[in-house]
């Protein structure tokens, strides 16, 4: 184990001892154990939250109509039919969880604050209909938690771990303490699972996460159904603790936005911030109103606000992103040595030239009248590197997106050879990327909170089964493409040049068989272009076909086994490089008609 | 008529004792005050909390509980956490021996399940909902009347409106109009169910949110389903906007009844202006009563007007003042705050109607509930707001008509 | 007396209030691209402003509106120069949180100040009924509306035939090539900050006669007024105008063939709608968002 995971625990094991064993022997604790539960129930729920709003990167403020459901399925249960909490608190959750997916469904693809404010539109639906529909929820006049009952047998007091309700306060300091680890540790799992690398994939760029064969629906709502249950799961026990439940309180938007505050003054998306945020945030609050509630009404809500400003404006990272060189390896990923000087692969043969492996059959596309890509075939046989040329605004993005799964064809059709050697039509970009595509964007923009491991990571994750072999994938074909000594790097800070070998290696990561690259030479100098082309050889010679878009002439003259030129949306040339070379229909759409006939 | 005099002669020297009991500090009784200090229950949750710090003032003055001062310790709570949480710092940082409060009702149900389990005695001045008292609890006891005593008080005002009309009650079309939190619900709930039981004729049963900006289309389906008699519970700022809303449709009905909270408020007749004569409301008592029924109202008057710098806001503080009075009492006869004795002593309290300041008597049911406690029927008449029913308590005639003539 | 043509003349009065509320947060949503969770405390700033004119130095309500324009350009502007823009690199979200902060300490201070209590300003002029044609609305909501009419036509002509008008347009549509073209981008986000929270204080000023101030009436506004402008389209004037009007005719009209405490519903069904299937609002361009 790491020594700051242990540091960690020990943190974790302190902040337990501190309410269970060594304020009781100081004094009477009950005040300061109802501290640290509403300390463990948001840290909790913060880190229920920082999986959808720090890892996803989806702010969520309408989080508590879990808690809500939690506290209601629990409570209801209880004085309905008599079931122990700890059963509805497991009915809450799948409840939750099946809610969160439903209500995140239409809302995943609206972008930034729309997102944030659908989340809240639906929160206080569900408060309103939660008052409106009084005879299941009791509406506004609230349930109390049953204490006692009245049974067949005659009174029967609900009290004790069964009912979760206790005279020893201190078992309330458990269970809290137990949520919030077990929501610690599904958070932890996540954050180092291929389900994290493909959530932050998401939050930093959806599209490229796509590309490296994420389906970013499916991840997203996997999410959400974690995230809610387990906020679900405090909900219950928070609704028990709190004795009196009604709907302002458990679907209220004040403690939604807590929760996500929580969260982000500690540091989105990192394990430890959620904890950290609450820690802070939570006793200036009780100091404030236990020194201040006294003085002036409201003076302790002032200072809470005021002191809230500080805290973002002077640290906008989070309190983690502010520390970061102490919590770094808690919450990112694990510190290798250097890997050595890479071997270079040995020039192998080249293999030769094989049967079709894409067939792109009279591909059309249209924004509006512009159409972008007009009835465009082309096949790429196995091991064969294809050119594609063109003039700007020829429409090269456009038909690579259609031959990834990025657009949908208006007419035509895309086939890959997968394989098992079935040729398969995918609809999505992950389905493309299992087919064995991979690509790479013009405009290249690597996950750049990340480092240069974990990006290329995020490709070898679409094949590896556990974080281990992401990591020994990463640090190959970082070798391969010269990004060995770069590998802590923040991807942030890397060269043009280097960013763009990133895109590759990540893509590359993935293992296509096919591989798409879309200008990886533009804006290199030459001694790069260089390195470039040496790549891309390399690539194709361990067997990968490829398929590239390029205005550098002379290096997509060099690396082509075949072009083809595209010209407004359509082929009008396809041939070898000497021969395209030489073409007139090319050189008229590169140069204009009068230089043609000029020269002729 | 004795401790009129008692009163009224030892509020004067208050500040000084005060003072002097805040060094005497071995002997204090420790007692909690619970009450919304902030957020959006500041308002009556402050008022509430001045008549128990009245009544405080007054024991001290004559010399405390048993010979020890009490000392007040102020606990502010917004939601039911902080409800807990203050509870436990009273009880476990503060050391108090009984925690009084709490105006909202579901700061109190929180609360008290606290106390409840630490045996602590909790003694409840001003929440209204009913379950309250109903869960089983032992150390709990409320001073206070309950929601069903507003709902049974607000319907029976009609009952006065048709007597007056020269109409049969059950001819009257009456509507229940509510804010839709705990207040509005537990209030209207009382309401229709007496409707029910007197076989009254409800037209009309409508709710909106307490966030909500206008209430024009409330007033339209009022006025088409030809409402005689509104019962409405709402706070401050939604009884402006219905108002407003009649005026601008210019409709009104023959009657308004309120319950409590936001009809009480001086400020709240100020707002909507001569519209606003004649509503009727249901509440604790307040300061037009007939004294004979509420020995002492014009002493608590005069006192809070001298600490305060203004006449009281609402009867909030009236109430709180009068149940902590009685605790007061049976904690003198205890002798002690063991929780049992406590208990025996609160139980065996005894005191008959229309001899405190709010005129309500004493007298607790086993599950801790004061049974001598009814709210009055008010009438805004003027500047103030008069009592006109029951006969003994009133000091004016019910008059028939809304808004200024 | 028809009831459906009154719903529908108090629906479009109330969308008038509403629409002059809403005006100045699409600017600032559209254009600094802040989500403003204090835009509701301001507006709550601007009633207790208004109420202190009116009552304490007797100026008429409508009148406050010269200085309360002024008063809050300047808080606008001094909270974007010094809360907003020392956040405008870090993670959108903070941002959010930023106003939050602003909001709860607004909430608080005047709680400090004026207590719990409601006031009004006293303009008992505007709440009495005018009747036509069968149909009785208050004079201050006609007012009103004409006001809102009036604000927003000239702050669209003022974004139109301006320059400074223009700069800020360039702004909105392209954060990234404005300063290309000369322009100062942080001082732009400081005036148009400004300009909505003067908004903000036109409508407290124009609507004090007829809504009360006290410290949380700004949280029964805000999430209407985000509703509208999602549902206009962020940064459109005239999307938050139409979006307004809409919502304050689905208040009316919900409130009474629906149920009033559904009506909420309703606009929030409506505007998730509007989310899932033109997230760009019903006047906004594609891609704004």
């Amino acid at each position: 184990m790491r020594p700051l995971s242990i540091a960690g625990l020990a943190a974790l094991a302190l902040l337990f001892a501190l309410p269970y064993w060594i304020i009781p022997l100081i004094a009477d604790a009950g005040f300061w154990q109802h501290v640290f539960v509403t300390i463990f129930v948001y840290a909790a729920m913060a880190t229920a939250w920082n999986i959808v709003g720090g890892f996803a990167g989806q702010l969520s403020l309408g989080h508590t109509i879990f808690y809500g459901i939690g506290a209601y399925a629990a409570v209801l249960l209880n004085q309905h039919f008599g079931i122990i909490p700890w059963f509805g608190m497991l009915a809450g959750a799948a409840v939750s969880a099946a809610a969160g997916v439903l209500v995140s469904w239409p809302c995943l693809r609206l972008r930034g604050p729309f997102y944030t404010l659908s989340t809240i539109a639906f929160l206080e639906v569900v408060r309103l209909l939660a008052i409106h529909f009084k005879d299941f929820t009791g509406g506004s006049a609230g349930i109390p938690v049953p204490m006692f009952a009245t049974t067949a047998t005659g009174m029967e007091q609900r009290i004790g771990w069964a009912w979760m309700l206790f005279r020893e306060r201190e078992n309330t300091v458990l269970i809290a303490f137990g949520l919030l680890v077990l929501c610690i540790a599904v958070a932890t799992l996540i954050r180092r699972s291929r389900f994290g690398y493909a959530l932050l994939a998401v939050r930093e760029r959806e599209d490229a996460a796509e590309a490296v064969g994420v389906n970013t629906t499916r991840v997203k709502l996997a999410a959400v159904a974690v995230s809610a249950a387990l906020t679900s799961l405090v909900g219950s026990f928070h609704g028990i603790y709190l004795n009196f439940i009604e709907p302002e309180t458990m679907f209220s938007l004040a403690t939604a936005i807590q929760l996500a505050m929580f969260a982000l003054i500690g540091g989105l998306g990192t394990v430890a911030g959620p904890v950290a945020g609450t820690l802070l945030v939570v006793p200036i609050a009780e100091a404030a109103r236990g020194w201040l509630g006294a003085t002036a009404n409201g003076l302790h809500g002032l200072v809470y606000g005021l002191v809230l400003v500080g805290i973002v404006l002077t640290m906008p990272q989070g309190i983690v992103g502010a520390l970061k060189p102490r919590f770094a390896l808690w919450a990112g990923p694990a510190h290798r040595p250097p890997p050595a000087a890479p071997a270079r692969d040995e020039a192998r043969a080249r293999p030769p030239i094989g049967e079709p492996i894409l067939e792109a059959r009279n591909l059309t596309r249209r924004f509006g009248g512009l159409v972008a890509t007009n009835d465009v075939s082309l096949t790429l046989r196995e091991g064969e590197v294809l050119g594609i040329i063109g003039p700007n605004g020829a429409g090269k993005t456009t038909l690579f997106n259609l031959l990834s799964g990025f657009l949908p064809p208006n007419e035509g059709s895309v086939r890959v050879r997968d394989a098992s050697g079935q040729w398969v039509t995918p609809d999505a970009p992950h389905g493309f990327a299992d087919a064995g595509v991979g690509r790479t964007f013009q405009i290249v923009q690597p996950f750049a909170g990340l480092s240069v491991r974990e990006n290329i990571m995020l490709g070898a994750f679409h094949h590896a089964r556990s974080r281990a072999e992401a990591e020994a994938e990463a640090e190959r074909v970082a070798a391969l493409c010269g990004l060995g000594h770069l590998l802590d790097l923040e991807a942030r800070s890397l060269t043009v040049g280097g960013a763009k070998r990133l895109e590759v290696a990540r893509a590359l990561a993935m293992r296509p068989r096919i591989l798409l690259l879309d200008e990886v030479m533009a804006g290199l100098n030459p001694s790069d272009v260089a390195l470039a082309v040496e790549l891309v050889r390399t690539i194709r010679d361990s067997g990968v076909s490829i398929i590239a878009i390029e205005h550098v002439m002379a290096a997509i003259m060099a690396i082509s086994d075949r072009i083809v030129v595209i010209n407004s949306g359509r082929m009008i040339a396809e041939g070898s490089p000497e021969a395209i070379a030489k073409d007139r229909t090319v050189i008229e759409a590169y140069l204009g008609e009068e230089y043609v006939a000029a020269s002729a | 008529m004795r401790r009129r005099h008692v009163l009224a002669g030892t509020l004067a020297g208050t500040v000084a004792l005060a003072a002097r009991s805040a060094t005497a500090q071995g002997s204090d009784l420790r007692f909690g005050a619970l009450y919304p200090f902030s957020g959006p229950l500041a308002l009556l949750g402050d008022e509430s909390f001045r008549g128990f710090e009245l009544a405080v003032e007054e024991r001290n003055a004559a010399g405390g509980i048993g010979n020890a001062r009490i000392r007040i310790i102020r606990g502010d709570a917004v939601d039911q956490n902080q409800a807990i949480g203050e509870a436990r710092r009273l009880m476990s940082v503060e050391r108090v021996q009984a925690i009084f409060g709490t105006y909202a009702s579901p700061l109190s149900f929180a609360a008290t399940q606290v106390t409840e389990l630490a045996g602590t005695p909790y003694f409840e001045l001003g929440a209204i909902s009913d379950p309250i008292t109903e869960r089983g609890f032992r150390y709990l006891f409320r001073t206070c009347p309950v929601a069903k005593f507003f709902g049974e008080g607000t319907v029976d005002a009609v009952t006065g409106i048709a007597q007056k009309l020269g109409q049969d009650p059950k001819s009257l079309r009456i509507a229940v109009l509510r804010e839709d939190g705990i207040y509005g619900t537990t209030v209207s709930a009382a309401q229709k169910a007496r409707i029910q039981q007197l076989g009254y004729q409800m037209v009309e049963d409508l709710s909106y949110s307490v966030r909500a900006v206008d209430l024009s289309s409330v007033v339209q389906r009022l006025r088409g389903a030809n409402v005689d008699v509104v019962l409405h519970t709402g706070y401050q700022n939604d009884i402006l906007l219905f108002y407003r809303g009649m005026k601008e449709a210019g409709w009104k009905p023959k009657a308004v009844i309120g319950s409590g909270a936001g009809y009480s408020l001086t400020d709240t007749m100020k707002a909507v202006g001569s519209d606003f004569q004649n509503t009727l409301n249901v509440d604790f008592t307040q300061f037009a009563v007939n004294e004979r029924v509420a020995p002492g109202v014009k002493q608590f008057v005069e006192a809070y007007a001298r600490k305060y710098g203004h006449p009281p806001r609402s009867g909030h503080s009236l109430a709180n003042f009068m149940g902590a009075r009685v605790f007061f009492d049976a904690l003198a006869r205890a002798g002690s705050m063991d929780k049992d004795r406590v208990r025996a002593a609160v139980l065996a309290t005894d005191v008959p109607e229309y001899t405190t300041p709010t005129g309500w008597g004493a007298k607790f049911d086993e599950k801790g509930q004061n049974t001598r406690a009814r709210p009055f029927l008010l009438q805004w008449q003027g500047e103030q707001q008069v009592t006109v029913f029951p006969p003994e308590a009133a000091v004016a005639e019910l008059r028939i008509g809304l808004g200024a003539t | 007396m028809e009831v459906l043509p009154q719903l529908i003349v108090n629906g479009l009065l109330l969308g008038g209030a509403f629409a002059l509320i809403s005006i100045g947060l699409t600017l600032v949503f559209g254009i600094v691209r802040v989500v403003n969770f204090a835009h509701g405390e301001l507006f709550m700033a601007g009633l207790f402003g208004a109420w202190l004119l009116s009552s304490k130095v007797g100026l008429t309500p409508y009148l406050a509106a010269v200085p309360l324009v002024v008063i809050l350009f300047a808080a606008g502007a001094a909270m974007q120069r010094f809360i907003i823009q020392p956040l405008m690199d870090a993670d959108p979200h903070i941002q959010i949180f930023a106003t939050v902060g602003v909001g709860t300490a607004l909430i608080n201070l005047a709680l400090i100040l004026f207590g719990a209590d409601i006031r009004t300003s006293e303009l008992p002029w505007a709440r009495e009924p005018v009747r036509f044609a069968g149909l009785s609305v208050a004079r201050g909501f006609l007012v009103a509306f004409a006001v809102s009419m009036v604000a927003t036509a000239a702050l669209v002509l003022f974004l139109k035939r301006t320059h400074l008008g223009r700069a800020i347009r360039a702004v909105a549509q392209n954060r990234n090539a404005a300063p290309l073209m000369g322009i100062d981008v942080p001082r732009i986000y400081i005036i148009t900050f400004g300009i909505g929270s003067a908004c903000v204080g036109l409508a407290a000023a124009v609507l004090s006669p007829l809504f009360p101030a006290f410290p949380t009436v700004g949280t029964y506004f805000a999430l209407t007024a985000f509703v509208i402008v999602v549902l206009g389209g962020m940064g459109s004037l005239e999307g938050a105008v139409a979006g307004a009007l809409i919502i304050g005719l689905v208040d009316s009209l919900a409130g009474y063939y629906v149920a009033p405490d559904l009506k909420e519903v309703v606009y929030f069904l409506i505007f998730l709608l509007i989310l899932v299937l033109k997230p760009a609002g019903l006047f906004g361009v594609r891609g704004s968002e």
